[in-house]
């Protein structure tokens, strides 16, 4: 019966007694030091964010066409190339078709900030920025070019919410930001197939339905998930988008 | 104790536990925001957050937890017990930040109500890689809550001990949920080995730790058989240190044998205030003082001293050639005992 000895600790008493704290100040001390050096590990471990680039606080303005089949896009004339979209959205995780409703086909000038990403767009819209061009000419803004048929595919990703994953949010994709996505697909943020060819270079390809329809309501329970997906692809100046029915998506085990 | 409780206020050493705590935790959230900017100049600052606020909180739980069964194991770690209702607080506040900051990140803004969003944007329980590990997260947090709210002694007293003990016993549901939440959720994206290392270790230490004071304290407590009286030999008067108590299972309770100024007294082992070991506690100015949080009381009458009212269980004792014989039959709480007089000579050779 002679171990701990030691003196008796009482909490209450103003002063722990000598032995015991100094070794409950080593027990402290080495706590934190194990404390600190778990955090290093921990940060060290992570496999890294992404390029994704969110301008946060920088707004700027634009100007093109609004477009809104089958998500609102801003189609800005690139000299000589044609058509650059540029998806839009609004606030937060909401989509921007109530913005830019009243304007579809009309040239405009808006402001926003711009979230990017190995060549996909997107323009947060600020709200009440969005106007009619006053130098531009209504009558020939149509850039509709219909697009370029690439046939019928199959492809392998994971559906993103393309605001998020753009780089608002890092990670914005797999399985800690699966329910933002579907938040914001459900808000009206464009779906987008992301996949990857053999270097890991990634490639974007918006989801609409077999008649060209926006899809987001139907595609919320596979977000973030590996998933197939077979339809016609079509290429909309630097937009690729898939056409098939939803209800076709096969989820890969 | 009851009556107002004991005033203990802020004392030095208070101020020295909570004092380190918060210390500590800037220290780790610090060194985790500074260091993952410095490698990670891509990362957002709120995932960072995020991150560093889920593991703080997370290994403080296992600080949390390892406490109890190191403190039966080593009496060395009875100053970690003593403020443990603290460490559940700030444990439970930093989970808190987490599970706000992943609300506000993951479901505001959007079209439905963050909460509404956080129970219903994902409800696919049967599968492993998409299991809604969230919902595992606010359950968590949840039971953390209630435990840091009714973690004062008011509660305690006013939920009766059994009830309060079973509502505390819910933080091992609490850990088990977020042992799942950890693994279903961040290490599904996060791939890197450690963390699945790590994460396996501290379970594996939980258990162990648990498994290991459990079976010492099943060894300690094997029947002692009765005389032909009733009375039990429960050990020499030598064996036990002046003014500290031998623990001996009697009709299976636990009973304090402890010895001051020549004679024997037995009490309950468990004291009224959270089922702390009395039998590992000291007398201090003539009374039987509780290693956990210092409750007190007479060593013939199992009474706190007034105005205090705890009451504990007394045993009948007699020493005879040298050895505690103990009544199993415990008597009503409070009840005065006479000490039992150690003869002269009987403790030098017993
Ligand atoms: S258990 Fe708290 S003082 Fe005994």
């Amino acid at each position: 019966m002679a171990e701990h000895e030691a003196e008796f600790y009482v909490g209450y008493l103003p002063r722990a007694p000598s032995t015991l704290a100094r070794r409950t100040r080593l027990f402290v001390a080495m706590l934190l030091g194990l404390a600190l050096a778990l955090a290093a590990a921990l940060v060290m471990a992570q496999q890294g964010f992404g390029p994704g680039v969110f301008e946060y606080g920088t707004e700027r303005e634009f100007r093109g066409v609004i477009e809104a089949e089958p998500y609102p896009v801003l189609a800005v004339e690139r000299p000589g190339e044609g058509h650059s979209r540029y998806l839009l959205s609004a606030f937060g995780k909401h989509g921007a078709l109530p913005l830019v409703e009243a304007f579809v086909g009309r040239a405009v000038i808006l402001r926003g900030t711009l979230a990017y990403r190995e060549g996909l767009t997107m323009i947060e819209v600020a709200e009440g920025s969005v106007k009619l061009d006053p130098d531009a000419l209504q009558s020939s803004a149509r850039p509709r070019d219909d697009g370029q048929d690439l046939g019928q595919v199959t492809l392998i990703g994971e559906i993103v919410d393309s605001k998020c994953y753009l780089g608002v949010m890092k990670p914005g994709n797999t399985k800690a930001h699966r329910d933002c996505a579907a938040r914001c697909i459900s808000g009206g943020i464009p779906p987008v197939l992301m996949t990857r060819d053999q270097d890991g270079n990634a490639s974007y390809t918006l989801l609409v339905g077999a008649q060209g329809e926006s899809v987001n309501a139907a595609v919320l329970d596979l977000v973030a998930e590996p998933i197939e997906v077979q339809g016609r692809l079509r290429r909309m100046g630097n937009l690729l988008a898939i056409s098939a029915d939803p209800a076709s998506y096969r989820r890969l085990p | 104790m009851s009556v107002g409780y004991r005033a203990v206020g802020w004392n030095r050493q208070k101020k020295l536990y909570d004092g380190s705590l918060l210390g500590g935790i800037a220290l780790y959230l610090a060194l985790f925001v500074t260091l993952a900017l410095a490698l990670f100049s891509e990362a957002t600052l709120e995932t960072i957050l995020l991150r560093a606020l889920g593991t703080l909180a997370f290994l403080l739980l296992h600080v949390v937890l390892s406490i109890g069964p190191l403190a039966r194991l080593d009496p060395r770690f009875l100053p970690w017990l003593y403020n443990r209702r603290h460490l559940g607080v700030a444990t439970f506040g930093v989970g808190l930040a987490h599970g706000v900051f992943a609300l506000v990140q993951f479901h505001a803004l959007g079209d439905e109500n963050p909460l509404v969003s956080v129970l219903a944007s994902n409800t696919r329980f049967t599968s492993i890689s998409s299991f809604p590990f969230q919902q595992l997260g606010l359950f968590a947090l949840l039971v953390l809550f209630l435990m840091a709210a009714t973690s004062h002694d008011f509660w305690l007293r006013n939920l009766t001990a059994p009830v309060w003990k079973a509502l505390h016993m819910l933080v091992y549901a609490a850990y088990g949920a977020l042992v799942l939440h950890v693994a279903l959720g961040v290490l599904q994206t996060e791939t890197h080995p450690l963390y699945g290392v790590l994460l396996g270790l501290g379970v594996s230490w939980i258990l162990a730790l648990h498994l290991v004071s459990g079976w010492r304290e099943r060894a300690r407590d094997r029947e002692l058989a009765a005389g032909r009286d009733g009375f039990v030999d429960v050990c020499a008067v030598a064996e036990i240190p002046e003014k500290r108590a031998r623990v001996a299972t009697l009709s299976g309770e636990r009973v304090a044998v402890f010895k001051h100024e020549g004679r024997i007294s037995v009490l309950s082992n468990l004291c009224q205030h959270q089922n702390g070991p009395l039998g590992e506690g000291r007398i201090i100015d003539g009374l039987v003082t509780c290693p956990w949080h210092g409750y007190q009381y007479k060593p013939a009458c199992g009474r706190s001293p007034e105005p205090f009212t705890e009451r504990v269980p007394t045993f009948r004792a007699r020493v005879v050639k040298g050895r505690v014989l103990v009544d199993p039959r415990p008597l009503p709480a409070g009840t005065h005992v006479e000490p039992a007089p150690i003869e002269a000579g009987e403790a030098l050779h017993g």
